[in-house]
């Protein structure tokens, strides 16, 4: 073991595709996003490359339109649970929204995925972005942006402090004394607040880890302080390597100025990977990904970021609209589109093939490939990667010829050398608050 | 083919009982209920005997009085997919409450773990739990008992209203056209009722046997009215065979009044366990033995559980059972009522009552044929087209899946193999149609 830091990965596991058209060009198999024999081979492979975790995003709203992946899903906590019975190691994590689930019910289903995992499940907080969502949920108002985060906050104190319930020296098992367990180890929340009252206790005691591991996607002002605060991992979005150092480092500020000392929180963006045996064979393939949408189907992939704002409308060789995305959107990745749309001076056409393409893509031989891996790790870009993979081919030449070099490099891991989520990222184990002598608990 | 009515099972995981003592008397491990290795062994056995489904209870509240397994314990819907993940053909059943869960939800889960499954979920869907539970779901309250069965009512329209989302033929995967799915296949629900407003569609494609089975509990007027209309399958709590017939032929007749076909009306699983024994007499020693498990305090309080979590340790225990008025009348009505029914009737003392319903389920005691000739007398005379087995040890399951299944299945009542790959098709119940279909 070499002290050295070491590069994380998670896999975002890859369905029928968030895109119209990439289930027509890969070897996976079309009905993907339902199909669990698939996640099952998936799964086993990202784990014997020992991976840090899988991750399963997640959206309540599907309409006519929509991508192949959202038209049919299987749902993100109980496909991790039965992903998390096949596999021993790797770690298992769920995008649930803080607007539509009550925090009991969160609470519950994440600690009973953590304790029959052992220790490896996390939870991707996103307090849920389209206002059509609000829709399926009876006498649900939808809040603004900012007011959202807030509700998030108290949703997240509830679930946290229901995770807590059992000290983890309560249950005694005495036999001959008849003690199942020490019951004044239980402990009733009573959380009375202003979006939430929730009184508890949870019968679930601690996993192995603790509590499951919060992720977060924050990128506005207001959901960056969130996941500084709050967070173990954040999904970010970074295009280029100067603006993913700008916004690593205004994480890593916002958390210590919370007061936040370790390497919390680990910053994860998305990226795709392109691997040719040569620099021109890589790019050959990234011109025919480049080809596969149709322009129609490029242009309707930047709507969601944009309150599914109608861009057909428009005409594609004409500049970048300026569109505003409203209060509403997710207005990170919206922002990034227009910034680089605007900087480098790029037509509707060129801005939708580009984002058509997962974000941060690394296109080249094995070797270029793991140096920029390597460069972004080094310079404190990231703390690691979601593979967000665009098909099968993907995902196996990134394990098979990507991973063994950055091992040799001493740069990822040979083999898993602990048995929980927060092991493998390096976070410390939560204390339990009512732990005689407990300091307040840190995510 | 022998004549006689084919037997059903559904065993009920972990079996740790729901009593405070069980686990100072078994094999199985201390921390049963949320060791997933323990669920995966009891699973690959029930598997093994082609059990037909395994059923996780659930309860939404604890508190310091609580026995052992309600300390502690998975929720449902992700251990059921965890077992879905190891196992190949047997159903996979879980309760759910319509009093704290939103429809939406409650529809993408199961209508997942049908997905993940391959066909073999069922939904047992429960109107409440006790009213404290309500405490744990802000600005929800918790209705009466008939009223929680028209909210119930609604939440099942919703829920099997967002299953059929997808017709079955929509998904054509035509690379060469560029034709995914026939979008004109997805059907928004917009329901707009009194309790709930759920837009959908849902993005789940309906799994091999259509939709999850509906199970049900109800044993009041309005549950059972309600059971008879709706559920493919019901649990239900007998103490002996007179009162299962009675119940079967009242669900029947119920059924058939709301329009069902006789051989539609929902399938009857009275709750079960046994004590096998090599004879008669070691079987009543075993059963003995199991009786004096408990201490008459354990006992005493563990009535409480029946009675929304009442307070029994308040009474004389050599009194009369106490006249409790309408307390447990909003609970576990059935169970309480034939608790009281039966303190009456037999003059029991309140210890009396308590260690004879310590374990409240019906208990069959014998040699292995002696039960077998039990069990196929119920399913034969109409009381019951099946059994929930509720055990409370290791043992005891594989006693039962060792000893008794190989009887019934050498009897031709029980089968030697899976014929069917879903939870419907064990089952014997048709894939309903889709209400979107031609």
């Amino acid at each position: 073991m070499n002290d050295r830091r070491q590069i994380r990965f998670g896999l975002a596991v890859p369905g029928s595709g968030i895109n119209k058209w990439s289930w027509r060009h890969t070897s996976a198999p079309p009905d993907a996003s339902v199909n669990f024999a698939y996640y099952r081979q998936l799964a086993q492979e990202a784990e014997a490359a020992k991976l840090d975790f899988l991750f399963m995003a997640d959206g309540v709203i599907v309409e006519r339109a929509s991508p192949p992946h959202f038209l049919n899903r299987l749902e993100p906590l109980t496909a991790l649970a039965a992903l998390a019975a096949v596999t021993s190691k790797i770690g298992v994590v769920g995008t649930v929204a803080t607007s539509f689930a009550d925090p009991y019910t969160v609470a519950r289903q994440f600690a009973s995925l953590d304790k029959l995992s052992e220790g490896r499940a996390g939870w991707n907080l996103v307090t849920g972005d389209v206002a059509a969502a609000a829709e399926n949920f009876t006498d649900l108002p939808y809040l603004p942006h900012d007011e959202r985060y807030r509700v998030a906050e108290e949703h997240l104190a509830v679930v946290q402090g229901l995770w807590d319930s059992w000290e983890d020296d309560a249950f005694v098992y005495d036999k001959a004394q008849r003690i199942f367990a020490d019951t004044s180890k239980l402990h009733t929340l009573d959380h009375r607040g202003e979006h939430f009252r929730v009184k508890g206790p949870l019968a679930l005691q601690r996993s192995a880890q603790g509590q499951p591991v919060i992720f977060q996607a924050g990128q506005s002002e207001v959901g960056r302080d969130f996941a500084a605060r709050h967070a173990g991992g954040i999904f970010a979005v970074g295009q280029t390597i100067e603006n993913a150092k700008a916004y690593y480092a205004d994480i890593k500020r916002r958390a210590r100025a919370f007061g936040r000392s370790g390497p919390a929180p680990l910053i994860f963006p998305g990226m795709g990977a392109i691997i040719g045996g040569t620099i021109e064979e890589a790019e050959r393939k990234l011109k025919a990904a480049l080809e596969q949408p149709t322009l129609e189907e490029a242009i309707a992939f930047l709507s969601p970021a944009f309150n599914n704002h109608d861009f057909s409308r428009y005409d594609p060789d004409a500049p970048f609209p300026d569109v505003d995305a409203g209060e509403e959107a997710s207005r990170g990745y919206s922002e990034t589109i227009r910034r680089v749309a605007r900087e480098e001076g790029l037509t509707l056409r060129e801005t939708a093939q580009r984002f058509a393409n997962p974000q941060s893509r690394f296109v080249g031989t094995p070797e270029t490939v793991a140096d920029e891996v390597q460069r972004w790790f080094e310079e404190e870009a990231v703390d690691g990667f979601i593979l967000g993979v665009s098909g099968r081919e993907e995902f196996t030449d990134f394990l098979g010829e990507v991973l063994p070099i950055l091992r040799r490099r001493g740069l990822f891991r040979e083999d898993y050398e602990h048995d929980t989520l927060r092991g493998h990222l390096g976070l410390d184990i939560p204390e339990n608050r009512y732990a005689a002598g407990a300091v307040e608990a840190v995510a | 083919m022998t004549g006689h009515r084919q037997v059903r099972f559904g065993l009920a995981i972990p079996p740790t009982g729901i009593n405070r003592w069980s686990w100072r008397h078994t094999d199985g491990p201390p921390d049963a209920s949320v060791n997933l290795a323990f669920f995966r062994e009891i699973a690959l056995r029930a598997e093994a005997a082609k059990i037909d489904f395994l059923f996780v209870a659930d309860g939404l509240i604890v508190s310091r009085r609580s026995p052992p397994h309600f300390l502690n314990r998975f929720e449902p819907l992700t251990i059921l997919s965890s077992l879905a993940a190891i196992t190949q053909r047997i159903g996979v059943v879980g309760t759910v409450t319509t009093s704290f869960a939103d429809p939406f939800t409650v529809a993408r889960q199961f209508a997942s773990l049908d997905a993940l499954s391959g066909g073999r979920a069922g939904w047992n869907l429960v109107t409440g739990d006790v009213a404290d539970a309500a405490e744990n779901f802000t600005d929800a309250r918790y209705p009466p008992h008939d009223e929680r069965y028209a909210i119930a009512d609604e939440h099942l329209d919703v829920v099997q209203g967002l299953w059929d989302s997808w017709e079955d033929d929509a998904f054509m995967y035509d690379r060469e056209r560029h034709v995914f799915a026939d979008t004109s296949k997805l059907h928004t629900l917009d329901h707009r009722g009194l309790h709930f407003r759920v837009k959908g569609p849902l993005a789940l494609q309906r799994s091999p046997q259509g939709q999850p089975v509906i199970f049900q509990a109800g044993a009041s007027d309005v549950g059972r009215a309600f059971a008879a209309r709706r559920a493919d399958a019901i649990f239900s709590v007998s103490p002996d065979i007179g009162a299962a017939k009675a119940y079967y032929a009242d669900i029947h007749r119920l059924a058939v009044a709301a329009g069902r076909a006789p051989e539609h009306a929902p399938l009857i699983f009275p709750a079960m366990g046994a004590i096998v024994g090599g004879s008669i007499e070691e079987a009543e020693r075993k059963y003995r033995d199991l009786l004096a498990q408990p201490t008459v305090a354990e006992a005493v309080a563990q009535l409480g559980w029946a009675f929304s979590n009442h307070d029994f340790s308040q009474y004389d225990p050599d009194a009369p059972f106490p006249d409790l008025g309408d307390v447990g009348h909003d609970a576990a009505r059935s169970t309480s009522d034939l608790i009281k029914r039966t303190a009456r009737e037999e003059g029991l003392t309140l210890a009396q009552t308590a260690m004879r319903f310590s374990s409240p389920q019906q208990r069959f005691v014998g040699a292995p044929e002696t039960i077998a000739d039990t069990i196929q007398q119920w399913v034969d005379e109409r009381a019951s087209d099946g059994f929930m087995l509720a055990f409370t040890s290791r043992e005891e399951v594989a006693d039962f899946l060792e000893q008794v299944i190989p009887v019934l299945v050498a009897r031709g009542v029980f089968r030697a193999n899976y014929e069917q790959d879903t939870l419907r098709g064990h089952l014997g119940r048709a894939v309903p149609i889709n209400r979107h279909g031609d």
